[in-house]
């Protein structure tokens, strides 16, 4: 009975914000289609809203996104030649049940962090998945470009550029992406010298959104604590409910910005301190920097290196000029 | 045009002060492009190259990114500055010409002792053809590579087909430019190619090399000396100062310190 009152009271929350914000026509509702569009979006994590799906074997969003993502990755290849000279394979073929940590089979999971505060334990579930970062290393860094962020805001990987080296791994401040060993076109390459597999990572079904459908873990949601909307729109609305519920938010600064937003009763300070980072399960650091941001400096200056050696060709040419008019001067005189 | 023949040094100037510039600021930066290049790769920690002392950096890709756009920066300007700078001054004396193909062969031949080389000008027929290919490698390289810069700083959300143009263009060019540089080392390890090393450093060459294999480079540059300060392969002749030009002592000036050390140690 409990259950059902919360929930109303979260459908309504979510309704009256929608009344509320003019800009939020078509935030997360189906019917509103972003197909074929180029429109920058968003999402909202509520977790002032997520109840975790405690009764549920494993919570909505969880179960959704790995019904869409079952046939995924292809036939592991078997044996997985043996990578020279570091021997790491990463297999989870056999273990693609596991759902309390990113793997290549489960793109989404949810941490459960019991918040002490006020003399008391609070329990808050932090649904946690690709952010899609606004200037993703990941993506930038990638050698093959196999890993894209489209104009929409996902951030993609094409499991058939793939060769699983892992730099975007490396790169996430949250270490998100999972390598499947034994899959992809490293396979038809050098497998034994050159790649490892293929990474993945939610892609924010963007191949739903282009059918106009809503990404599966926003649907699945039972209590609405998934929204996806305009850019314009999530971060009114994050704004406003954090406002609203004196609370917190995440993803507006991190890592540069990034198309995810949650919304917290509790600072992230305390639902940080609750999680051990581990493989596959991120953290939440409130300060993250976007490392690549320090390389920009030197990048413009790569950008603007023709037009350097342009003026410098130019002054060159006219020293040069006035170097030999003054030689066959002397040799007049 | 610095071209100059110093026939009491018995020197040809080769190159002037503003072309080794050129050059070794293209070679320096290229070399660091192209290490920083495979550590763009993920091989740092898969083939233990962290390991080695000095390289621990070289599986941190954003390190990497900071010495391949200071690298990339001296790369580009130099190469737009070489472009236009002699572009302007209409000097194309490296630019390929008809029949270079065939002279090659000649060339690369009688390197390997089958039959005589042809009369050549300051540069071989494989060294233009050379500059071509890799004036279009370097170019592959920059055009790409700025597309890729621009994506990381401004636009991570490109068309992606123009994105894949660009990372595959940037690829293959590491690979060409990699068997470029190594083809370049191996030209310059051949033993009749040697006297043109010392030009790539200090600018001069050898009068007697230049007259024995670029002969068309010397005719057209000046008179004739007087006195040549060098013999013919084969001569011996007395200088004015009654030293002994011999082609072949003249040739000891450009082995590597350590072969003199030893040939003089034979006699």
């Amino acid at each position: 009975m409990k259950k059902e009152k919360d929930l109303k009271i979260g459908r309504r929350s979510f309704l009256k914000l929608t009344a509320g914000a003019a800009a939020l026509s078509g935030m997360g509702l189906p019917e509103k289609s972003f197909a074929g569009t180029e429109q920058r979006l968003s999402t909202l994590i509520d977790l002032s809203l997520c109840d975790g799906c405690v009764d549920r074997e494993i919570p909505a969003c969880v179960g959704a996104c790995k019904e869409i993502n079952r046939d995924k990755i292809p036939q592991v290849i078997d044996p997985i030649p043996e990578p020279w000279p570091r021997k790491t394979i990463e297999d989870w073929s056999h273990k693609r049940n596991v759902s309390d940590r990113l793997t290549p089979y489960n793109f989404i999971y949810v941490h459960k962090a019991d918040v002490r505060g006020a003399g008391r334990v609070r329990t808050i579930f932090v649904p946690r998945r690709c952010m899609h970062c606004d200037n993703p290393a990941c993506a930038t860094i990638c050698p093959f470009s196999a890993n894209h962020k489209h104009k929409n805001g996902a951030v993609v990987i094409d499991q058939d550029l793939c060769f699983g080296g892992a730099k975007c791994r490396d790169v996430c401040p949250w270490e998100i992406p999972q390598r499947q060993s034994g899959v992809g076109i490293y396979l038809n390459v050098l497998p034994g010298l050159m790649g490892n597999g293929v990474m993945y990572k939610c892609d924010l079904c963007v191949d739903r959104l282009t059918q106009g459908k809503l990404p599966g873990c926003i649907e699945a949601c039972p209590r609405e604590a998934l929204l996806i909307g305009s850019r314009a729109a999530i971060e009114k609305a994050a704004l406003s409910r954090a406002t609203r519920i004196n609370g917190y938010l995440y993803g507006k600064t991190q890592n540069g910005g990034t198309a995810t937003l949650y919304v917290s009763p509790v600072p992230f300070e305390e639902i940080n301190r609750t999680m051990i980072k581990k493989p596959g399960q991120p953290d939440m650091k409130i300060n993250v920097e976007r490392r690549m941001a320090g390389t920009d400096t030197l990048g413009k200056a790569v950008l603007a290196a023709p037009v350097l050696g342009l003026a410098a060709a130019a002054v060159a040419g006219v020293w040069r000029r006035i170097i030999s008019r003054q030689e066959k001067a002397g040799r007049e005189e | 045009m610095t071209d100059k023949i110093l026939t009491q040094k018995n020197r040809v100037v080769r190159h002037g002060a503003m072309e080794l510039i050129e050059h070794w600021a293209i070679a320096l930066s290229g070399l660091i492009l192209l290490l920083t290049g495979i550590f763009e790769l993920p091989v740092g920690k898969r083939y233990y190259i962290i390991d080695i002392p000095g390289l621990g950096w070289s599986a941190d890709f954003i390190t990497s990114l900071y010495l391949h756009y200071a690298a990339a920066l001296v790369f580009t300007a130099a190469a737009v500055f070489h472009v236009l700078y002699h572009g302007l001054r209409g000097e194309k004396e490296l630019f390929p010409r008809k029949g270079d193909l065939s002279e090659s062969v000649t060339v690369i031949k009688s390197l390997l002792g089958f039959g005589e080389e042809p009369p050549m000008g300051k540069y071989l027929p494989e060294q233009r053809l050379a500059y071509a290919g890799m004036a279009l490698i370097i170019l592959m390289l920059i055009v790409s590579g700025l597309v890729k810069t621009y994506k990381n700083i401004y636009a991570p959300d490109m068309s992606h087909g123009i994105l894949l143009w660009a990372t595959w263009l940037h690829n293959i060019g590491f690979i060409l430019f990699f068997l470029a540089f190594l083809a370049h080392m191996a030209a310059i390890a051949l033993r009749p190619n040697w006297p043109m090393v010392r030009g790539i450093f200090t600018g001069k060459v050898r009068l007697d090399y230049a007259r024995h294999r670029h002969l068309l480079w010397i005719a057209g540059m000046e008179p004739e000396p007087q006195e040549p300060a060098t013999v013919e392969e084969g001569e011996r002749q007395l200088l004015p100062s009654g030293e002994e030009p011999v082609m072949k002592k003249t040739e000891e000036e450009d082995l590597p310190p350590e072969q003199v050390t030893q040939e003089e140690n034979k006699e």
